[in-house]
């Protein structure tokens, strides 16, 4: 059996040698791209999905919360941490109040704790992903619903009808019960 | 009559007569009128008790045998002493001539003889005024110099400030890719070693099939000591990441002396504050036998920065306890002030050497052995205080011990504007 697929991360820093030790830290439980500027990490965007972005604060031209409001904007799965050596309150404040940030990290980090966080915020891409094909599936079950009470040619039997919808109770029910904030 | 020095009242003067009968009516006045009073028959006489004594107003006949009037208010004048001396020049000669030739000579005023009670009064008096007047000056004048100088101080130590602020930024990221490039080793070695151990094992079969192989591969690892290495390795890596440890926490501190960190707002009891600091202290004490006598005053909620506040008198109890000796004593008191908690910090350890004060609480300055302290211990308190809008200050004598003194208002406040050398140009709204 293949090991399960590496989530796609993106890691944001003008410091090339940062880029280069994150990707020694993390290569073996990632699958990493990264770029040393805003611009950069734009352009990656659109050529790969990616799962987590880990960007600095302070880069000549667009700083690391202009970068994660364009992404929220545009890829909002995405989730954004920032990792900044400067305690910014201005920086800590716009990333709460209009970027939606997962996590403010603090330079230096510990190795463990970093990786620790990497996969919390994967789990959580998975666990919003999830939830988004939960309601997509529900959207159809209501529709199949609709067209067997119309009584026309329906795309299920009643019998499998029912039995999707218990299964789909039962995914409804384990995903509010893991639901955990952003 | 015993003489108490400090009551400003007792003034001591000087009166030189070579006639008695003089001496004695000056003298009969001006003790009637509280003033101490020594006397000198004659200039050479005066000159003598007037290097031996304080006197800050002196009154001199002209014409005496051996040394005249003029010439011991010369001396006078040209002897280096600290305070102005009032000299009141007692003549019959009134000519202008003469009053010119005396107030060159450096005389303040004059008194005609045969002296008037009442005007020998008046002028005594108006000397005495001219003398206060001259010692508030300079009272003064020394506190201006004083001000000035933590004018400066506070200045420069807000330079470093910046400059340690723009170091800690700078100096941040190359530990932070350093510390982790340490810990990717760390694990990736640790990896390489395992596959190396595995290879190893074919190793013991080789020399039947590759004798040359196998006796480059034993050469090799003699040239590398790999024994020493395995064994190594994992002490290589921890004591590296110790040192890049310490240069975080150095960081860490100088953040702290230029305020990078802004922490939260809260009331603390600082009673129990220097408790818990000194259960945590508990050890280095114990070590050295010290008494610590506390005397806590009754004091409002403070509201501060809590952590930083801990850190404050953690930083100044340890330099206690580093500064006493083996059983020594330590005191702690706190008192409520006028809006603000005033807590003193006392050793009886080995002082501070005056030319160590003014840079006591400049970053990285110390006299403790290389590896014994960074020398930011004291900086990152005055940072503390002076960012809760409170003040520190240290009294220290060498030998004896040193206190320190640490005011807080109550709610914490911009540092006071007289700290700032700039505050007076600028009009306050």
């Amino acid at each position: 059996m293949s090991p399960p697929p590496k989530h796609p991360i993106l890691l944001v820093d003008d410091e090339p040698e940062m880029l280069f030790s994150l990707q020694g830290l993390l290569r073996r439980e990632f699958e990493l791209h990264t770029a040393e500027s805003a611009a950069a990490a734009l352009e990656v965007l659109q050529q790969h999905v990616i799962h987590v972005l880990l960007t600095d604060q302070r880069m000549p031209g667009m700083t690391g919360i202009q970068l994660l409001r364009q992404v929220k904007a545009e890829y909002p799965a995405t989730v954004r941490i920032v990792f900044t050596g400067y305690a910014d309150i201005k920086a800590v404040i716009d990333g709460v109040n209009h970027v939606g940030l997962y996590r403010y990290l603090t330079k230096p980090w510990d190795p463990d704790e970093l990786i620790q966080v990497l996969h919390e915020a994967a789990n959580w891409y998975e666990e919003r992903a999830a939830r988004q094909q939960l309601l997509a599936d529900l959207r159809d079950h209501v529709q199949a619903g609709e067209l067997l009470a119309q009584g026309g040619p329906a795309p299920v039997a009643y019998a499998d009808y029912v039995q999707t919808g218990r299964h789909l109770l039962q995914r409804l029910d384990r995903a509010l019960a893991t639901r955990s904030e952003a | 009559m015993p003489v108490v020095e400090e009551q400003a009242a007792a003034m001591k003067l000087l009166i030189v007569d070579d006639s008695m009968v003089t001496r004695r009516l000056l003298q009969s006045c001006l003790q009637k009128w509280q003033y101490e009073v020594e006397e000198a028959e004659d200039g050479a006489q005066a000159w003598q008790r007037f290097q031996q004594g304080d006197f800050p107003l002196v009154l001199t006949d002209w014409l005496m045998p051996e040394m005249d009037g003029l010439e011991l208010i010369r001396r006078i004048r040209e002897a280096d002493r600290p305070g102005y001396v009032y000299i009141i020049l007692l003549t019959a000669k009134s000519e202008k001539e003469n009053l010119i030739a005396a107030m060159d000579a450096g005389a303040d005023d004059f008194l005609a003889k045969p002296f008037d009670a009442g005007e020998l009064r008046v002028r005594v008096r108006e000397g005495e005024r001219i003398i206060g007047l001259e010692r508030k000056l300079a009272e003064q004048n020394r506190q201006l110099r004083e001000t000035q100088a933590a004018l400066v101080q506070s200045e420069k130590l807000a330079s470093l400030g910046q400059l340690a602020a723009g170091m800690a930024h700078e100096i941040n990221n190359p530990v932070a890719y350093v510390t982790n490039n340490l810990s990717v080793l760390r694990r990736e070695v640790q990896s390489a070693l395992e596959l190396l151990r595995t290879c190893r094992r074919a190793v013991a079969g080789l020399p039947n099939l590759d004798p040359e192989l196998a006796a480059e591969i034993t050469q090799g690892e003699q040239a590398c000591d790999l024994a020493w290495l395995e064994e190594n390795l994992p002490r290589l890596f921890a004591a590296s990441l110790d040192g890049l440890g310490r240069v975080r926490k150095i960081v860490h501190n100088l953040r702290d002396f230029a305020r990078l960190d802004e922490a939260q707002l809260d009331e603390l009891d600082l009673n129990a504050a220097l408790q818990s600091t000194l259960e945590v202290l508990g050890h280095e004490i114990a070590v050295k036998r010290l008494a610590v006598q506390v005397s806590c005053g009754r004091l409002p909620p403070l509201v501060c920065q809590p952590a930083k506040i801990h850190q404050v008198f953690h930083n100044l109890l340890l330099n206690a306890i580093q500064a006493s000796a083996l059983d020594g004593r330590i005191e702690l008191r706190t008192m409520p002030g006028q809006d603000c908690v005033l807590v003193e910090v006392q050793d009886h350890g080995c002082g501070i050497a005056p030319e160590h004060m003014p840079r006591l609480f400049e970053p990285f300055f110390t006299t403790k052995a290389v590896g014994h302290g960074a020398g930011l211990g004291l900086a990152t308190c005055y940072g503390i205080v002076r960012d809760h809008g409170g003040a520190i200050e240290v009294s220290s004598q060498a030998g004896r011990g040193s206190t320190f003194r640490v005011r807080l208002p109550l709610r914490p406040r911009p540092p006071e504007l007289a700290a700032r050398p700039s505050s007076g140009e600028n009009p306050t709204p």
